[in-house]
């Protein structure tokens, strides 16, 4: 008896171990741990053995059953995990193929240099304030203490819409409309972003342009914060290690005036083309708000100083980008404005 | 203003480098553009002097020429005839190099050796004479000297780009002055003491102005027995290093000592002046000149002329008459030096188109200091370089108002504007260093003398950046504006554009920014009607060309250029959107500012997304647009947005809707004409949107307000309905959610057909509706009511329903 036991293990693992499916397995199980399978016949007849070894046999033949049931169990995970094996392969795909597009378009790259101006300013306490793009000669010139036949005036070469009025040659007059909005109250902090117009136009000159402007007018306020405000501007839109220097200017609403520089991003000051072997690279004009100008504006120059400043925005992309020609932001080619997402 | 080093140094030796020098006149205000050397080196060209010549044997038009270089004389083959024995001539030896790398060697010439070459001015690189003209040097020049030191040639010249207040620094001693104050070396006045002789002047001329206001000063000198002939080389040289042409020797002294002291000065040849007696005076009407270029001119009342009392001499600080020239024969020199009304000599100049190097310093104005060094200057000089004998005393007719000058300041207001705490002596310091002059009122007020070079200078302010200047814009420190803040540094409309450009860009859409002028043109060809107002744009009065000749009324022509341009480069799927503003005149020509409005204008064309492995492309059509605006109304929380059927002038007939916003036009949306598309040479179709962002702005709502989460679940019912063709959308819509009412939460289209087992001139919508209350769960027999009363309402509009 105890023979046919083992005769049956090593036949039924064999089968077991061979079985090639789920489906065998189940049929395999059944043929010997089923009701009429071969082990349950062996435990059948254990009436027909000696009573003394019936303990034995029965225990060997539970045992038995006990093993060949984890041994179906077993396997049977092994075969479904095979089975996975097979569907995982089914499923398996190419993760070197594209991704889904995602369409996302991008802001003008002027925009981008706007934007970027307003959350410095911004974060500065500056307000944002407007202006008209066709202005008045008073706003434009007079106002800003450049009276007709002021040879200031050849600087800027205008389109005249008729003699009293023109499209504004720079963002300057909303200092004047900013300033007469509110005087007398103090503090003036603005700053403006807008279109200018002049007549020219070639690679690095374009008959409309981009012009950001600020005004500071406050009591106290001093030529030292006109460096400090323009120092951290530079820094935040060129890089922390930016070197700036002022150097002494003209402009008909300031006094003093002062162009400012950054040093050459290109070559970091060492001299090349584009700085014309000078290391540095003139980005915009400021000044001391001219006492006329804040008197014309409705302040008193006696108890209130202010400051200005006015750069180019094309200017500023186009060294922060490398861009090389300035027609480029008008074309709005598509092989340009996609390089920017 | 070109400033030749070499030449600087005859006023004041700045001790440094020229480099160094534009640097610190960059630094100071004095903005040095660049600095070029003057000529090149020229290897192996001395001078050497004519010792004998004689004919070419074969050639009658060449000269054998016995060169003396000092260590040898060279036989030269020479075409030029303008050289005689005694002549000292550059000469090129074999070896020598001349510009444009031209090397020198010995050569045959028509069986003559040849061993160099006899140079012209032009050959060494100099603006002077003719190319068939040997240049002869000065008599004194060293034989055998190297050429190039002889001529300056390796001097500096500094370009300095003035800006318009710093007319002082338009004359070598104003420049000095600029660089005594930065180096603190002393300036040295060149000489000008002049010997008198003969006639006084005055017995012979009178000068008369008839309006001071014009001409405030007006100054003339005579130089009598003057021979004409061309200038010493090292004035030509000078002349030439400031880039003005040399002419004959008075000529050329009028220029150097404009250049010397910013004085324009003018000649006139005294003998052909019709009378005695000098007359400034406003030109009359139609009265005629003819300028020293040849050109008759017209006069107006505006210009202001000199007369010799019967006829108009020179347009006054502008051009000089052909009439009284001086020429060849020219004996006796008048030597005019006047000060002009700076306006007055501005618009002549612009009129007539003659800018010239003396009216751009009339312009800006001369100094009043200046015009009697100046005559005496050129006086001495005509009498050193052109023989002729000075006659007694200058008339002067001087009407200048004041003559002195002073500023006041308070130090302590210096200190304030700059944020500095300098000390009283240090500011007396740097200002004296210009030639101010100071004297203390006390209490720290200083009175400040100001030199009459230095007009710009009139305020307070004016001394201020003086004093910043010299102290250098570099030691001011570097400090932030304190005080109180201001809030609302963004208006409601600022953060409408923001979030317009946030939605369209992640929508795919590219900004655009297109000219605020267009071609008028472009507006023409989108057909408006005649009373349409965008039909009638703000001219600009001097375009640069019919491209820009109007200010735009529509964003339309900036996109559909746009689309143009990159369709022909075949970009064919384009999202492309513009923010920015329109111009409405109230009236043309203008009498006040015209209304600037913004508007977002979106073009699209082709498909979308690109073709690719994954996606199906779609047509970037009207939807394509109206989905994007849904979007934008929906996060701006507009609502009463209503799409009407409406043909624009430019758009398809029956593809374009009105947009209203709570019964006002905010735009419309719709697909191009293909008609006008073809003429814009866009072979698909194109469809385009504008709308008022204003107004949008106007009904935005930016803050968004949270409902609580339902606490009841919802029902879903789907409805398919067979419907007229003519029936709108939105109407179908509509009649659900009222016959619904409360119990609405949401009604969606999720599909529409028309074509095969529809019948003809019907389509089938499908809708999903979802139901829910906020008070309880909705019982299946609630729903089914209200469904009945919806399906009763749709069927009322023709409806059928599909099973």
């Amino acid at each position: 008896m105890l023979y046919k036991l083992k005769e049956l293990e090593n036949d039924a693992r064999s089968t077991i171990e061979g079985a090639k499916d789920l489906e065998e397995l189940k049929s395999i199980k059944v043929q010997y741990l089923g009701k009429k399978g071969e082990l349950t016949g062996i435990l059948r007849s254990l009436g027909s053995v000696p009573a003394e070894e019936r303990p034995v046999i029965g225990q060997k033949a539970n045992a038995l059953r006990q093993e060949l049931e984890r041994a179906v169990e077993l396997k049977e995970k092994s075969l479904k995990d095979l089975q996975r094996q097979d569907i995982w392969e089914e499923e398996r795909i190419d993760v070197t193929l594209p991704g889904r597009p995602a369409a996302i378009g991008q802001r003008h790259p002027l925009t981008m240099i706007i934007d970027e101006i307003k959350d410095i300013f911004t974060g500065l306490g500056f307000q944002l304030a407007y202006g008209p793009d066709i202005e008045t000669d008073y706003y434009n010139f007079e106002a800003l203490n450049i009276p007709a036949d002021h040879p200031a005036r050849d600087m800027q070469d205008s389109f005249y819409i008729t003699e009293q009025y023109l499209l504004r040659t720079h963002t300057s007059p909303v200092q004047i409309r900013s300033m007469e909005k509110q005087a007398p109250k103090l503090p003036v902090r603005i700053i403006c972003l807008g279109k200018v117009y002049r007549r020219d136009d070639d690679a690095t000159h374009s008959p409309m342009f981009h012009q950001c402007e600020g005004l500071v007018v406050d009591r106290d306020i001093t030529f030292a914060d006109l460096k400090g405000t323009l120092d951290l501007f530079a820094r935040e839109m060129f890089g922390p290690d930016q070197r700036v220097r002022f150097r002494p200017s003209f402009f008909p609403f300031t006094e003093p005036s002062a162009e400012v520089d950054i040093s050459c991003i290109m070559c970091g000051g060492k001299g090349c083309r584009t700085c014309s072997y000078t290391g540095w690279l003139e980005i915009l004009g400021s000044g001391m708000v001219h006492p006329r100008v804040l008197e014309i504006a409705g302040y008193n120059p006696g108890e209130v100083t202010g400051f200005a400043f006015g750069m180019g925005i094309e200017r500023i992309a186009m060294l922060k980008y490398g861009i090389g020609d300035l027609r480029l932001f008008f074309s709005n080619d598509l092989r340009f404005l996609k390089q920017f997402s | 203003m070109r400033v030749s080093y070499d030449w600087l140094k005859d006023y004041i030796n700045p001790g440094i480098s020229a480099e160094k020098l534009a640097e610190l006149l960059t630094l100071s205000g004095v903005e040095a553009g660049s600095v070029e050397v003057f000529g090149c080196e020229l290897p192996q060209v001395v001078v050497g002097e004519v010792v004998a010549m004689e004919p070419h044997p074969g050639r009658s038009n060449l000269t054998l020429v016995d060169t003396n270089i000092g260590n040898q004389t060279l036989k030269i083959v020479c075409g030029a005839k303008n050289m005689q024995v005694g002549d000292k001539v550059p000469t090129a030896k074999p070896g020598a190099i001349l510009p444009g790398n031209r090397i020198i060697e010995e050569t045959d010439i028509h069986g003559v050796a040849s061993p160099g070459m006899i140079c012209s001015a032009q050959e060494l690189g100099l603006e002077l004479g003719s190319e068939e003209e040997i240049l002869i040097l000065d008599q004194f020049s060293k034989i055998g000297q190297p050429v190039d030191q002889l001529l300056g040639f390796g001097d500096q010249i500094i370009e300095l780009e003035l800006t318009p207040d710093r007319s002082d620094c338009l004359s070598m001693l104003g420049v000095a002055y600029e660089v005594a104050a930065l180096t603190g070396r002393e300036v040295k006045m060149p000489p000008m003491s002049v010997t008198e002789t003969g006639e006084t002047l005055s017995d012979r001329i009178k000068v008369a102005i008839a309006d001071s206001k014009l001409c405030s000063r007006y100054t003339a000198r005579a130089v009598d027995n003057i021979i004409i002939a061309k200038s010493p080389l090292w004035m030509q040289l000078r002349l030439l290093k400031a880039g003005i042409r040399p002419i004959n020797n008075v000529v050329d002294i009028t220029n150097y000592v404009m250049w010397e002291f910013g004085q324009p000065l003018h000649a006139f040849d005294l003998e052909l002046l019709k009378s005695n007696e000098i007359l400034v005076r406003k030109a009359e009407d139609d009265e005629k000149i003819v300028t020293l270029d040849g050109m008759e001119r017209k006069l107006s009342a505006e210009a202001l002329v000199i007369t010799d009392g019967k006829r108009p001499v020179a347009l006054a600080g502008v051009m000089g008459g052909e009439d009284t020239e001086i020429n060849d024969a020219t004996k006796t020199v008048l030597l005019e030096a006047a000060v002009f009304n700076p306006t007055n000599i501005r618009r002549t100049a612009r009129r007539y188109n003659l800018p010239s190097e003396a009216s751009q310093r009339f312009e800006k104005g001369v100094n009043p200091e200046a015009v009697t060094w100046s005559q005496d200057r050129a006086a001495f000089l005509m009498h050193e370089l052109a023989g002729g004998q000075v006659l007694k005393g200058i008339v002067d007719q001087d009407e200048t108002p004041s003559r002195e000058k002073t500023v006041e300041v308070d130090v302590l207001k210096i200190n304030q504007v700059l944020g500095l705490e300098l000390g009283k002596d240090l500011i007396t310091d740097l200002l004296s260093r210009l030639g101010f002059k100071i004297k203390e009122k006390g209490s720290g007020i200083l009175n400040i003398n100001v030199p009459l070079r230095r007009s710009d200078i009139t305020i307070a302010e004016d001394i201020i950046e003086e004093v910043a200047r010299l102290y250098g814009y570099d030691k001011i420190p570097v400090t932030l504006p304190r005080g109180e803040l201001l809030g609302n540094v963004k208006s409601d409309e600022e953060k409408v554009h923001d979030l317009v450009r946030d939605i369209l860009t992640s929508c795919g859409y590219y900004e655009c920014i297109t000219y605020s002028f267009i071609n008028p043109a472009s507006l023409g060809s989108l057909r408006f009607s005649k009373d349409d107002s965008r039909l009638n744009p703000i001219p600009v009065q001097n375009p640069f060309s019919e491209e820009q000749a109007v200010m735009r009324t529509t964003l339309l022509p900036g996109l559909l250029k746009t689309i143009q341009h990159n369709y022909s480069h075949r970009e064919l799927n384009q999202l492309l959107f513009e923010l920015g503003a329109v111009f409405e005149p109230h009236s043309i020509p203008l009498e006040e500012l015209p209304n600037e409005k913004v508007k977002l204008g979106l073009a699209v064309t082709g498909q979308v997304p690109d073709p690719n492995w994954v996606n199906p492309s779609r047509n970037a059509d009207f939807f394509e647009i109206k989905g994007v605006l849904e979007a934008l109304f929906s996060q701006l929380q507009i609502k009463d947005i209503v799409f009407s059927p409406e043909a624009m002038p430019f758009s398809h007939p029956t593809r374009c809707a009105s947009i209203k916003l709570k019964g006002k036009t905010l735009g419309y949306l719709g697909e191009l004409h293909p008609d006008i598309a073809g003429a814009w040479e866009i072979d698909q179709p194109v469809t385009v949107c504008e709308i008022d962002i204003q107004l949008l702005a106007e009904n935005a709502t930016l803050i968004p307000r949270v409902k609580a989460l339902p606490r009841f679940p919802a029902a879903k019912r789907d409805l398919a309905l067979v419907v007229p063709k003519n029936i709108p959308a939105d109407k179908l819509e509509e009649s659900i959610r009222q016959a619904g009412g409360h119990l609405i939460d949401q009604v969606k289209l999720f599909d529409l057909y028309e074509g095969k087992q529809i019948p003809a001139g019907k389509r089938s919508l499908a809708y999903s509706i979802t139901f829910r209350t906020d008070d309880k769960t909705l019982t299946e027999s609630e729903i089914n009511q209200v469904q009945e009363k919806i399906e009763k309402a749709l069927s009322d509009l023709g409806a059928v329903l599909r099973s």
